[in-house]
């Protein structure tokens, strides 16, 4: 026989289901955060869940960094090849871009790594 | 349900917490590239130590084999173009000895003697060049001169050219080699499980954990990631492909896989994904299939002993071998429509 209190656990307990589905599940191969790195060394860690810009100053110049929509990329560069903003957009943990000359490196991180490691 | 079903309750969502896993990752700057180092199921401060060991490597290999800095290879570079006979550094010699045999294997697809040509272009650099192109009649010159890796005669440790035109340039080895010598360094500290990613050049040992490493494959047109891989054991996988570095030019593009024979950016292909045994290999074969293009990079392949091959060709077809086709997921939905080529 349930008791009430039986009846609220079970209660609280459905009630969490869809959190937990979505936090632990349902998007798990989706990016969290993005961790930005100048000369190899970690600057910040920047959740993906808001948009915003970043500035970022490097070896050469300033990259601009994009987040939006659960994604982010390089927007402007000093660099002349200008191969990070081709690299697009990343969204699913183990994307990856860097602008070598300005020194400046992303990678995505997720809860669960879809890939452990991208070629390209 | 009782005291049992609220605990069992309990229990279930406690399982849904996050556990720390055995993962070290580490992005380190160096060799000209991004290195990504990923380590599983070592000790924390092991695998910091690896991490920077393989730095520092990496580090030293690119100052050894840089093709223009003032460099071990640029004062060979300067003996061989005056004919004069010259001992190879010990740290460049077995890229010497693997691209002489890489090179024949590929009939000069992959050619590393075509040292001039590169610099022509602008491509030896770590940033990319922002054209015009070079003078037709100074990459005429060049090609007409043939430098090739059979114009080298190697004794021991001694090294020559018989053709002045013969500069070394390791751009389509060296990334793959010092991956491989990487991977060596972390199994001498006691490190089984673990993925060197070297700018795109990369090799995994063991596992990440109970499961496979998963290696993406990056779309060569557009974002994202177009298929997967998972790694067996020890094995290299690797992609060349005209995305990686390139310029445009009055709305053309030329990119870095330029092909000796006719000393412009290799036509006909976009990528080529390969997975071999090492990727000093892959890396080389690679850029061969690239260069040999749509119609003879079966025969190549065949020929360097590569038998898992991915191909997209400059339609945006995709051929795979049937080794590959075994082994690559794509992760677009719906998949590409992908042809199966037998070897």
């Amino acid at each position: 026989m349930m008791t009430r209190a039986d009846c609220v656990v079970v209660a609280l307990a459905l009630a969490l289901l869809p959190y937990l589905y979505f936090t632990y599940w349902g998007s798990s191969t989706q990016g969290e955060e993005v961790r930005i790195m100048v000369g190899g060394k970690e600057q910040m860690a920047i959740s993906l869940r808001q948009d915003r810009r970043l500035t970022i100053a490097g070896a050469l110049g300033v990259n601009i960094i994009d987040i939006h929509d659960g994604k982010a990329r390089f927007t402007t560069s000093p660099c002349r090849g200008k191969q990070c903003i081709y690299t697009g957009w990343l969204g699913r943990g183990g994307e990856s871009a860097a602008c070598l000359p300005n020194r400046v490196s992303m990678v995505v991180v997720g809860r669960e790594q879809r890939f452990d490691s991208v070629v390209f | 349900m009782g005291k049992f079903g609220v605990i069992m309750l309990a229990l279930l969502l406690s399982a849904c917490a996050k556990r720390e896993e055995p993962l070290h990752q580490q992005q380190l700057l160096t060799f000209g590239t991004l290195v990504e180092i990923s380590i599983w199921g070592a000790d924390k401060s092991l695998a910091q130590q690896a991490s920077s060991q393989v730095g520092e490597d990496l580090q030293q290999m690119h100052n050894d084999w840089h093709a223009w800095h003032d460099s071990p290879l640029v004062r060979m570079n300067q003996a061989l173009s005056a004919g004069a006979p010259v001992t190879v550094p010990a740290s460049i010699l077995p890229l010497v000895q693997k691209s002489i045999t890489l090179s024949r294997a590929s009939e000069g697809m992959f050619n590393p003697a075509v040292g001039r040509l590169i610099k022509l272009w602008g491509f030896e650099q770590d940033d990319l060049p922002s054209g015009p192109p070079p003078d037709p009649a100074a990459i005429a010159a060049l090609t007409k001169q043939h430098p090739g890796m059979d114009d080298l005669i190697l004794d021991g440790s001694q090294l020559r050219s018989t053709n002045p035109a013969v500069q070394l340039d390791f751009g389509a080895i060296a990334k793959g080699y010092g991956v491989d010598l990487a991977i060596a360094r972390l199994r001498e500290l006691g490190i089984q499980n673990a993925i060197i990613n070297a700018g795109g050049n990369l090799r995994a040992i063991g596992k990440h954990g109970e499961r496979p490493w998963r290696i993406g494959i990056r779309n060569p047109r557009g974002e994202g990631v177009l298929a997967s891989i998972e790694t067996r054991g020890d094995e290299s996988i690797l992609t060349s492909g005209d995305y990686e570095r390139f310029f445009e030019y009055q709305g053309k593009r030329y990119h870095h896989i330029i092909d000796p024979r006719s000393g412009y950016p290799a036509t006909g292909v976009i990528s080529v994904t390969v997975i071999a045994d090492d990727a000093a290999t892959a890396d080389a074969a690679s850029t061969a299939l690239f260069v040999a293009g749509p119609q003879r990079w079966h025969e190549i392949a065949k020929k360097l002993g590569i038998t898992q091959v991915m191909l997209i060709d400059d339609k945006g077809r995709m051929v795979v071998t049937p080794a590959m086709a075994k082994r690559i997921r794509f992760e677009a939905d719906p998949p590409p429509k992908v042809t199966v080529a037998p070897l």
